[in-house]
């Protein structure tokens, strides 16, 4: 998973049917260099598309998880043994309040 | 499995419902040594769920994917929607100088 900026939202007419009705946002990911206050948020990495059935608005801080956790987080109402089947690879999974960053020191011997 | 460095922690209260209890943790991902045997940072930052009380500053091995969930005890991984999660805490590293 990582932590992103919503910067925007995006939209298309031609899509698999069962996408339909599933809004996709636009995030940036966070550098480490932005946590540590030196940089202004969401430039260093590329933009990343993901669905949203949270209601993440843009410039709200969210975590973003990749794959077959972003296919489940899109199911509220999945049965348990049923795979998830929309064709995504990235969704949101909670809307930040808060974060904390207490050291960016980022040296290991 | 990727090592990294605990930074800090993540809230959100409005979460998918999959997502579980356990902490948010932000981890920055640590290179290859260098020259000098230390390791740097990429930065990239994960968000990985942590279940075994991992604290900044403390070095971590994430574990992605399938792999992410089974860090969970059973019954409950099957449950636990995660692609990233704190597996074990580090206590050195040696890597062979080439």
């Amino acid at each position: 998973m990582f932590l992103a900026r919503v910067v925007g939202t995006v939209w298309s007419t031609v899509k698999w049917e069962s996408l339909e009705g599933l809004k996709l946002l636009l995030v940036r990911p966070y550098h480490l260099d932005e946590l540590s206050g030196g940089l202004a948020a969401g430039t260093l990495h590329d933009g990343v598309v993901v669905a949203d059935i949270l209601g993440a608005g843009v410039g709200e801080d969210v975590v973003v998880a990749y794959g077959h956790s972003a296919r489940v987080g899109i199911e509220p109402e999945l049965k348990p043994g049923v795979p998830p089947s929309r064709p995504i690879d990235a969704a949101v999974v909670a809307i930040v309040d808060r974060f904390r960053v207490e050291t960016t020191s980022g040296e290991a011997s | 499995m990727m090592l990294g460095r605990v930074i800090g922690e993540v809230w959100g209260s409005q979460r998918s419902r999959q997502l579980g209890p356990q902490k948010m943790l932000l981890i920055a991902a640590l290179g290859p040594p260098d020259g000098d045997g230390r390791r740097r940072c990429t930065g990239r930052v994960v968000v990985a769920l942590d279940d075994i009380g991992a604290r900044a500053g403390e070095l971590v091995t994430v574990a992605w994917g399938s792999g992410a969930r089974s860090v969970f005890q059973a019954p409950e991984n099957r449950d636990v929607l995660a692609d990233a999660a704190v597996a074990r805490i580090v206590d050195g590293t040696s890597a062979g100088r080439e």
